[in-house]
């Protein structure tokens, strides 16, 4: 693992994506910085990071892009996966290599509270409890990245779809506003996943009978549901649509709330893709 | 060393390798022969852990390789058809990372291995050069550079000299050769001479089947030869056909080519018969003077050929396509199907004794049919 991490290091710094990605970051945080701690002479330096959370959209898919996809496309996964290394190694090394880099590019950001404490009383523990809060969030946006790069081996389309469900998932607050009323529209979507998760259990399981059971069973519950208690249906719609919302523990941040269970949550989804990107490179191996 | 059980994998609907078994044992060069599509690269990939199989099992030095992949990989070193070589690292950088990721932990180990290997890979001078600038030959270098790092007992080359230049063939194989002294060498290759020449056991693969294994020698003896004999004799056509006929073991004579009263034929004869010294003096009887004549050994192009082809369409005749390419054409040039030279035949002036000796010694020799 470690052999990998520092080789995928090294090869960020190699071409010009490192340093790129470490310029952008720091021009936009010292841009923001400027605008709105020094120009309006405000303490506040977590609201700085949450202007600069929409950068992050473009920056990091730019960084995940190519972890797999360009190894699978120059054929040198076959040196990693015919190594006595395991697959949990590989993506770890690879994923941690990116975040090495992300957490590089924000060096210059963990020196800017500082430099506004001689100016004036910042509250470094907000800030700096932000800054936490934002390196995880880009390190949740790298794992998913990792995860689609594993799914293609063209970077573009990468780096394409990375942008896209990051895009979805930075708006996921106002879409969700736009589900506060009716259960109809919650149940039809909730009809239209329990549809494709039945037919991926029937190709799966290669048995129509298996598909079929899922999806009545699924159904008679959601049915159930929706006569007899339609705003349970609502509310976990709600909830679903919250968890895809990755960027809104961050945000609690910048309020100025330490929360754990953002931390948790990011973790969480960092967990969860970087297992899915390991099973994605064994499944791969099976087809 | 490498065992290997009902080895099946399939692409979707495609069967890639149907019902694969064999046995590699400690310290031999192996060769994995079959046209393009036989199925020689996915079992190379599957053997490696790359791949896993449909259903079956491979077992390396003991371990299996999808229960203790890790064990398993540690045995093997492997060149993939395209070297994975990461092209913005220096040939020192890429192999000491390789040999990190291969287990060797200290650093001073892997400078060391790292010196062993690219002496024998012949890497010295280019070391400190970016992969991305070597030649094609070299960056193969690098490839097996790095399969030989972390001592592994047995190493996988796949096609490891395609692409290549005559020259640059000739110094992998002699390297593949080399590495077959202290490594047990697994190669698939279309190419026959290539195999022919390298390995000492040979595997032929055909639509993802085992169609024979053994000795090259074996192979060709394995085989239900029909023997031939081609010669060239003064007369008429005719007279040629009759006298030919008329010998005894002779089953069936084709005239091939008719030129300045010369007459070129080929005889088909009993499996393992020599009717030379009897179709010589029928000929000389029926006064057509024999101005050449030798027998014909199958090679082992005939029995891939025949191996790989049966199922499918029916056999040239033998015929027209008939050549021999002597001892000095037969050389260790890359001889694809296509490029052998078609020789004439040999000239007597050796005596007919000769003529079969040197057809044994010629990589190359090549019948269709």
């Amino acid at each position: 693992m470690l052999a990998i991490l520092k080789r995928e290091t090294k090869s960020y710094y190699n071409g010009m994506v490192g340093y790129v990605a470490g310029a952008v970051l720091a021009a936009f945080v010292g841009l923001y910085s400027t605008v709105y701690n020094l120009l309006s002479a405000s303490p506040d330096f977590a609201s700085v990071l949450y202007s600069t959370a929409i950068i992050l959209l473009f920056v990091l898919p730019a960084l995940s892009m190519r972890s797999f996809a360009e190894e699978r496309r120059a054929g040198t996964d076959q040196l990693l996966l015919t190594s006595p290394v395991g697959i949990p190694s590989i993506v770890l090394g690879k994923y941690l290599a990116q975040v090495a880099v992300f957490a590089l590019a924000l060096l210059p950001a963990c020196v800017l509270p500082l430099l506004l404490t001689l100016f004036g009383q910042v509250s470094l523990v907000s800030a700096y409890a932000a800054l936490l809060a934002f390196f995880l969030l880009g390190a949740a946006c790298l794992a998913v990245g990792t995860w689609l790069s594993a799914m293609t081996e063209n970077q573009i389309l990468a780096y394409l779809s990375t942008f896209a469900v990051l895009l979805v998932s930075y708006m996921m607050n106002s879409i969700q506003t736009l589900f506060t009323s009716g259960s109809t529209l919650a149940f039809i979507v909730f009809a239209v996943a329990l549809l494709v998760a039945a037919v991926l259990v029937g190709v799966l399981c290669k048995s129509l009978p298996a598909g079929s059971a899922v999806f009545a069973a699924g159904a008679a519950a959601l049915v159930a549901l929706f006569r007899l208690r339609p705003a349970w249906l609502l509310s976990a719609f709600n909830a679903a649509l919250g968890a895809l919302a990755l960027f809104e523990p961050f945000n609690s941040f910048v309020g100025g709330m330490f929360s754990v269970q953002g931390i948790v949550y990011y973790l969480s989804v960092i967990a969860l893709f970087l297992f899915l990107t390991g099973q994605t490179l064994e499944k791969r191996r099976w087809s | 060393m490498i065992q290997v059980e009902h080895l099946t994998k399939r692409y979707g609907s495609r069967l890639a390798v149907e019902d694969l078994s064999f046995t590699v044992s400690d310290g031999c060069i192996y060769g994995l022969l079959g046209p393009n599509g036989a199925g020689k690269s996915t079992t190379m990939n599957i053997l490696t852990g790359y791949l896993s199989p449909t259903a079956g099992t491979v077992r390396v030095d003991g371990h299996d390789i999808l229960a203790e992949p890790k064990a398993a990989k540690a045995a093997i070193g492997y060149l993939p058809e395209l070297p994975p070589l990461y092209t913005d690292m220096t040939v020192r950088e890429y192999l000491l990372f390789a040999a990190e990721l291969k287990g060797v932990k200290s650093r001073a180990a892997r400078l060391e291995q790292l010196g062993q290997v690219s002496a024998r890979a012949g890497l010295h001078g280019v070391e400190e050069r970016l992969i991305r600038n070597l030649s094609k030959g070299y960056r193969q270098r690098v490839g097996i550079a790095a399969a030989m790092l972390g001592a592994p007992k047995v190493i996988i080359l796949d096609e490891p000299t395609v692409g290549l230049d005559p020259a640059q063939i000739i110094e992998i194989r002699t390297l593949i050769r080399d590495l077959g002294k202290t490594h047990t060498v697994i190669l698939s290759s279309h190419i026959l001479s290539e195999v022919q020449s390298v390995c000492d056991r040979v595997l032929i693969l055909s639509h993802g089947r085992l169609a024979a294994q053994g000795t090259p020698e074996e192979l060709a003896a394995q085989l239900t030869a029909r023997g031939g004999v081609r010669g060239t004799a003064l007369g008429s056509a005719e007279a040629v056909l009759a006298a030919a006929q008329g010998v005894a073991g002779v089953a069936e004579v084709h005239i091939t080519g008719e030129a300045d009263g010369e007459v070129s034929f080929t005889a088909a004869t009993a499996p393992g018969a020599d009717c030379r010294a009897a179709l010589s003096a029928a000929l000389a009887a029926a006064g057509c003077p024999v101005t050449s004549l030798s027998a014909e050994n199958l090679s082992l192009e005939d029995v891939f050929l025949q191996l790989t082809e049966d199922a499918q369409a029916p056999q040239p005749e033998a015929g027209a396509e008939q050549d021999a390419a002597p001892g000095p054409d037969a050389a260790p040039a890359p001889d694809d199907k296509a490029e052998v030279p078609v020789a004439p035949p040999p000239d007597d002036t050796a005596g007919p004794d000769a003529a079969p000796a040197a057809q044994d010694t010629a990589p190359a020799a090549q019948k269709e049919g």
